[in-house]
């Protein structure tokens, strides 16, 4: 019953946001693009949460499907691939394109890396993956654009709306896949594996299949994800879309809000997103200090996540 | 108090903390307010401080005439910088500009510092359609877009590589190299540079013995070291981040690599640079945007002043000074802060006075400046590069176990 309260506040909550762009003024104030960047933040800590809280599979290489995305998105628009009256900026096409391309990157590389490898190790080669695509992106010559990247047409951009609502459609969905995930067969298979792989596996659960689809299913949110900012940012480089921070952020996010739980991510992802915004405008010039203090104290006092004080 | 209860009044306090950032301000209209998206922190934070060193030493000047005569006010109005992290990272610069026009409410823009980062300031620009006011961007980056909203100065990629082709063409015929290396690093600088360089030696009849791309913040260069000294070079034209180049240096000398002439890019010019090296650092030559030795008005107080207040010398800070003594003069020019009208007053527009000479724009926003050389020698970075009447002339360094 008090689950069900959750998701009808959290519906209402989510409709709620979804109304705030009819605000007069509110596209042009500072707390849109805040609330723009905690969408992202949320939808890149739901993919990782999905793979590591969920699945017990510590992924480092979420920055290349980042790029993967980012890139995808770039690189149909320069090459118009769908011919030049085309409307990429976007196209849900483009951005489902931009998904997929991460997801299938996430199958070919998580394939020989979930079969052979776990724990530590798998993390440490997730971690080579992304490097080996940020050197790939780099050294990719005019294709990629290579160091420089490629930039996209901003004179398409009108308002801040449009990246709004698809960050919102973005976290949401994915908070509520995530939801319905949990209580099913699906997840339930997900969580055993985490829990103790030997036992899932003498249960007749395929261990790998399992661990596959969560990885390529993160991939696939973590590049349209990439697609947004991208669309935000109109210039996809290896240094703004390759950059380990993309790894980083959504493990920050995941383990302060609480991995492994539905809305740990989102309660991370506000609560990381609200202290970097205020510490960079508040202490321009030693805001990493601030941030770094406030993430100690975090895990010191709250090591299980802030959302697991609930069950305490 | 249970804890969605408590998460919820966090979150409504954290909003309304966010959405109430107002800048300590004038009333609208009393004053200009000035945005500089800046890499306090992160890989460029030292080229930063310089940058924000540089804008507030040419507003605060302007604040000491009155301010800046505006048409549309009737009067000379106050100047107040305001600056944002951008966090050395080219996706940071769109959120610094944001809270820079969005929550400070800026009426103008100056530029970060590099390549990749000015070009995402150049987007949000775009975007927002606030005059955007840069330098320290190679042109091959920012020409290409056609922005509308911002105006550049600084010199190309090209010409910046032909200098030391010109420096050694003009020494006597026996020193000048016969072996020279070429390290450039993997960035969109670093290939720029990289091209150019190839292709000038060229075309000046020069030809590289180790030709070696190199990783930003590798730690250990020994593999190029002993690369370079099997193919026995004897100049070696490096372009790479300041602590790069500290520890290619250091690990010359361990090696007993000696090269007559060290010119580096980027890297090299620092007062870090010598900080680290001291008397390993004399000999090195870098390249500069500007230097205290000009005969421009203004560029011996201001590099004065700067050796005064932080006991370094910079070859940075008066292209940033010029930057804002640019703005504010189309400021004055135009009459209003509106964003159009003073990229109006730029593009297309001559500057005199600055500190980095006169700067002509043209009908695309661009004014080319020259890039600089300067040797270091006790502490000092002496400017031969476009040669000063009575200037520093350039001496070719003796090997290691000779100094």
């Amino acid at each position: 019953m008090r689950e069900r309260i959750t998701v009808y506040l959290g519906g209402v909550v989510v409709l709620g946001l979804a109304m705030v762009p009819f605000v007069p003024g509110a596209p042009d104030s500072y707390l849109f693009y805040f609330l723009f960047l905690f969408f992202l933040h949320t939808a890149i800590a739901q993919s990782w949460n999905l793979v590591a809280g969920f699945t017990g599979q510590i992924s480092l290489g979420q920055h290349a499907f980042f790029g993967l995305g980012a890139y995808t998105t770039a690189l149909i628009w320069q090459r118009q691939l769908f011919g030049e009256s085309y409307g990429y900026y976007f196209d849900p096409l483009v951005l489902i394109l931009s998904g997929l391309v991460a997801g299938i990157f996430a199958l070919m590389v998580g394939f020989p890396l979930l079969a052979k490898l776990r724990g530590d190790y798998f993390a440490l080669g997730t971690l080579g993956f992304g490097e080996i695509i940020r050197v790939a992106f780099v050294k990719g010559g005019q294709f990629t654009g290579g160091p420089f990247g490629i930039i996209m047409p901003s004179s398409v951009y009108e308002t801040l709306r449009p990246h709004y609502w698809v960050g919102l459609a973005l976290a949401g969905g994915l908070t509520y896949m995530i939801h319905r995930i949990r209580r099913s067969h699906f997840g339930l298979a997900l969580i055993s594996v985490r829990d103790d792989e030997l036992a899932a596996s003498s249960h007749g659960i395929d261990i790998l299949k399992y661990k596959l689809i969560a990885f390529a299913l993160g991939a696939v949110f973590t590049g349209i994800a990439g697609s947004l900012y991208g669309h935000y940012l109109f210039h996809v480089s290896p240094d703004g879309f390759l950059n380990l921070n993309w790894t980083l952020y959504p493990i920050l996010m995941a383990v302060i809000g609480g991995s492994g739980t539905v809305l740990g991510p989102v309660v991370g992802a506000f609560a990381m997103t609200a202290v970097f915004t205020l510490a960079s405008v508040s202490y321009p010039e030693i805001h990493p200090i601030f941030s770094g203090a406030v993430i100690i104290l975090v895990m010191l006092f709250m090591p299980n996540g802030i959302m697991r004080l609930a069950k305490r | 108090m249970s804890i969605f209860r408590l998460l919820t009044a966090g979150c409504v306090a954290i909003l309304a903390a966010i959405s109430g950032m107002v800048p300590g301000a004038l009333a609208a209209g009393d004053e200009i307010v000035i945005g500089a998206p800046i890499s306090l922190t992160g890989i460029f934070a030292a080229d930063g401080l310089e940058q924000k060193w540089g804008y507030e030493q040419a507003i605060a000047d302007a604040n000491a005439r009155g301010g800046v005569f505006v048409k549309a006010a009737g009067k000379k109005l106050p100047v107040r910088l305001v600056v944002a992290d951008d966090e050395s990272e080219p996706g940071k610069v769109a959120g610094a500009m944001e809270r820079l026009i969005k929550v400070d409410k800026v009426d103008l823009l100056l530029s970060t510092h590099g390549g990749p980062m000015n070009v995402a300031g150049a987007i949000v620009a775009e975007k927002y359609k606030k005059f955007y006011m840069m330098t320290t961007c190679f042109p091959f980056m920012w020409s290409p877009q056609n922005f509308k909203w911002s105006a550049l100065f600084f010199f190309t990629a090209g010409s910046a590589a032909e200098v030391p082709f010109k420096i050694w063409n003009s020494l006597p015929e026996d020193q000048r190299p016969q072996r020279p290396a070429l390290v450039s690093e993997d960035t969109p600088d670093g290939h720029g540079f990289g091209g150019a360089f190839k292709s000038f030696a060229k075309q000046y009849g020069y030809s590289f013995a180790v030709d070696e791309p190199w990783a930003v913040g590798a730690k250990d260069y020994s593999a190029h070291i002993l690369k370079m000294k099997a193919a026995k070079v004897d100049a070696i034209l490096l372009f790479g981040a300041p602590a790069d180049s500290i520890t290619l240096v250091r690990q010359m000398k361990e090696h007993g690599l000696s090269v007559k002439y060290l010119h580096g890019w980027k890297g090299t010019w620092t007062g870090e640079f010598h900080d680290a090296l001291g008397k390993d650092s004399d000999y090195v030559i870098a390249d500069g945007f500007w230097s205290a030795d000009f005969p421009y008005a203004g560029s011996a107080e201001l590099g004065e002043r700067y050796f005064k207040q932080f006991n370094k010398p910079s070859v940075t800070i008066g292209a940033f000074y010029a930057n804002a003594q640019v703005l504010l003069e189309a400021i004055e020019r135009a009459g209003t802060l509106d964003s159009a009208a003073v990229r109006d007053a730029v593009v297309g527009g001559t500057y005199e006075n600055t500190v980095v000479g006169k700067l002509s724009f043209d009908d695309k926003g661009l004014a080319l400046i020259e890039s600089t050389a300067n040797q270091w020698f006790d502490g000092k970075q002496h400017l031969f590069y476009p040669p000063v009447e009575g200037g520093w002339q350039v001496k070719l360094a003796p090997a290691w176990n000779e100094r």
